[in-house]
């Protein structure tokens, strides 16, 4: 039994994680139908932002989310604004090379700047844990768990109350008649790719706590992405909470009772089980 | 008529000629150089690795050269090494053999990162009778393929984490129960299945074993099994990046232990620097320590302590065992080829083959199977930060701390 509640713990803890992984991921999918390979590549710079200004100024690396967000954001426009945008409309193989290469370019001027050695964010409560009963929780994760919360109900707030919000799922649900109604469409993908990969940031900040860095750091988090975005439902805010904290608990359950091998066999079958009964994700809603 | 069915079949010949996979003549080397090529990991989850071997393959070459460099049946040679970047992926690491055979005739192979680029680039030695010296890929299956063109400088993978059980044997308290966590691919494995055997040899009993996927981003779950189970011993076979996931797991749910093994990790600067006071006590195998106590015959460096003096003077950094194994295994290529007294791949290996060396490294002599069955392991422990060898006692500097204190006391 304790074992069984830590691991609904540990579950929960990595979904929350994972969610905010997915958020970015899923926008820009969902609403421009670009597979962003790149993301893993953004998720890796986040963390290496939240690590320099933790070694060079000892910020406190969630004091660093913001800023990994915010300079993530303004790359990810800039880049969709002056390279993306001229092949959105082509065919989704150029998208996906566009940004796969745009993944290799960056992972290999990480490997430049930071080198290739392993490297860790280590602020004094690293590590520091309470107890409930037989489960232990670590603080940073329990806080890494309620940023996550939070960025997703932010994202959300936003998306549903704000001008730029509405526009952008206007141009998700319909381009043509939203580009009619005065919706500058180039505008909105600049911002959702920026939004993609501001989230990016902040996850790599998020994970930088519990995961060691190097810049090849970003690429088993691009599939689960993938999973978690398919599993919740595409485009959604809540789709990819709800999605994230489902692998999350899956992968630990299964890993714990089916063999940590199959961690990621395990996934992949919860995400084809729901493909057959429910194709549009757990939440999701069908489209024409 | 008669000029038409000549061309077709000089045309022919020089279609099979072009996809044959034979071996052209041998005299390879231009000049007065000999070519060594080597794919490693320069960029991909191992790149840490892939740059250690490259600078301990530098080490050597660049030494040779400022010495004079290599005498081949009286004939002095300088010697290059020739490096593609295999990005962490085994069918990378051989296609890329393939090239340096083919496209850049290199006279002989240096071998990849890792016991999976290693096991696919043998396959491709073997074809075309090149021999290749390796010294980054341990696990045996490399060596049971009956190749006769491969050739390893490290003791096998099952020997990684028999030290360390066999030290938590003799302490006192003894350990009496272990935890083996791997990561699932061929040297891990196989790590783990070694270090199964040699408890079982040491009445320790193991309490928990499973695998986990080498792209693991979070090992939670095992750490709360481990946990649940409450070993005295917990090892991990993997490599550097799961060590520190799984160290910092450890901590995150207060697991303590009396012993913390892992077989790649804290031997690396990168293990202490990341993890600070946590790395503490934490012990590692390794294939050699700069404060091992080998003396070696003349020809290259003869001591650890002059190796680790020098490459220090060189890259800013100790060498850690990858540095060393690499060189050692460039090493093995210099006295095998120096007594074939030529460069004819095919009595260079019969030189790697009936070599018996002994190096700063350690003995080099290899097995029917081409594998370095004479090597021995030491164990390391990182106490107040530093890496100290503590097993086995006789080439020990220090006596192991133990049993390991809580985590807010290290």
């Amino acid at each position: 039994m304790a074992l069984f509640l830590q691991d609904l713990v540990n579950g929960i803890l990595a979904g929350g994680i994972l969610a905010v992984v997915a958020l970015g991921f899923s926008l820009v999918w969902g609403i421009m139908n670009i597979i962003n390979l790149a993301h893993g590549a953004f998720i890796m710079l986040g963390a290496y932002i939240t690590y320099q200004l933790f070694t060079s100024f000892h910020l406190d690396p969630f004091a660093s989310i913001p800023v990994s967000f915010v300079l993530m954001f303004a790359f990810g426009y800039l880049v969709q604004k002056y390279v993306i945008n001229y092949v959105v409309r082509a065919p989704v193989l150029t998208t996906f090379l566009l940004t796969f290469g745009l993944s290799l370019l960056l992972v290999n001027l990480a490997l430049v700047v930071w080198t290739g050695d392993a490297r860790a964010v280590t602020p004094s409560y690293a590590g520091a844990n309470f107890s409930i009963g037989p489960v232990t929780v670590p603080w940073a994760k329990l806080a890494t768990l309620a940023c996550a919360l939070a960025i997703t109900a932010l994202m959300h707030w936003w998306l549903t109350h704000s001008k730029m919000g509405r526009a952008i799922r206007a141009t998700s649900m319909d381009v043509g008649a939203a580009q009619l109604s005065g919706v500058r469409v180039a505008q909105v993908y600049a911002v959702v790719y920026g939004l993609g990969a501001g989230l990016a940031g902040a996850a790599g900040s998020l994970i930088s706590l519990s995961f060691s860095l190097n810049p090849a750091m970003g690429d088993p988090f691009i599939i689960k992405a993938f999973v978690v975005c398919v599993l919740g439902g595409l485009g959604s805010v809540e789709g990819a909470l709800v999605g994230g904290l489902v692998y999350g608990i899956v992968e630990s359950f299964g890993s714990q009772y089916i063999g940590t091998g199959y961690q990621d066999a395990v996934a992949l079958v919860v995400l084809l089980i729901v493909l057959i009964l429910r194709p549009t994700g757990i939440i999701g809603k069908a489209t024409a | 008529m008669q000029s038409r069915l000549v061309s077709f079949i000089l045309a022919l010949a020089l279609v099979v000629t072009l996809l044959g996979p034979t071996a052209s003549a041998p005299a390879r080397a231009a000049g007065n150089t000999i070519v060594f090529g080597a794919a490693v990991s320069l960029t991909g989850r191992e790149s840490k690795e892939g740059r250690l071997t490259q600078e301990g393959y530098d080490f050597w070459k660049d030494y040779v050269n400022s010495h004079g460099g290599l005498t081949v049946g009286g004939k002095k040679y300088q010697v290059a090494i020739k490096y593609y970047d295999d990005e962490d992926n085994p069918q990378t690491s051989a296609r890329l053999v393939e090239k340096l055979i083919n496209d850049d005739k290199v006279n002989f192979i240096l071998g990849p990162y890792g016991s999976s680029a290693t096991f696919t680039t043998a396959a491709v030695v073997e074809r075309y009778k090149v021999p290749m010296v390796e010294a980054n890929g341990a696990a045996e299956a490399i060596f049971n393929q009956g190749y006769k063109y491969t050739f390893g400088v490290l003791a096998p993978a099952r020997r990684y984490l028999e030290g360390i059980l066999d030290m938590g044997a003799h302490m006192s308290p003894p350990a009496k129960t272990v935890a083996i966590s791997s990561a699932n691919d061929a040297f891990s494995l196989e790590v783990a299945q070694g270090a199964a055997a040699a408890a079982k040899e040491h009445g320790i009993q193991v309490v928990y074993q499973d695998k986990y996927p080498v792209t693991t981003t979070d090992l939670s779950t095992v750490v709360s099994a481990i946990k649940a189970a409450n070993p005295d011993i917990i090892l991990n076979a993997g490599h550097l990046t799961d060590a520190l996931l799984l160290h910092k797991g450890l901590k995150e749910q207060n697991v303590v232990a009396k012993i913390y093994g892992y077989s790649v990790g804290p031997d690396t600067p990168d293990f202490r620097s990341a993890l600070g006071r946590d790395a503490n006590y934490v012990f590692g195998a390794a294939q050699w320590s700069t404060t091992a106590k080998y003396r070696g015959i003349p020809g290259f460096i003869q001591t650890s302590a002059e190796y680790t003096r020098e490459f220090k003077a060189k890259y800013g950094h100790d060498p850690d065992y990858h540095n060393a194994e690499s060189t050692a295994g460039c090493l093995a290529f210099q006295y095998a080829i120096e007594k074939a007294g030529s460069l004819d791949p095919q009595r260079v290996r019969d030189a790697l083959a009936n070599l018996d060396v002994m190096t700063f490294y350690g003995r080099i002599k290899f097995d029917q199977r081409g594998l370095n069955m004479y090597k021995p392991m030491v164990v390391n422990q990182i106490q107040n930060g530093e890496l100290v060898t503590v097993w086995p006692a006789a080439v020990a500097v220090a006596k192991p701390e133990y049993p390991t204190p809580v985590w807010a006391r290290r």
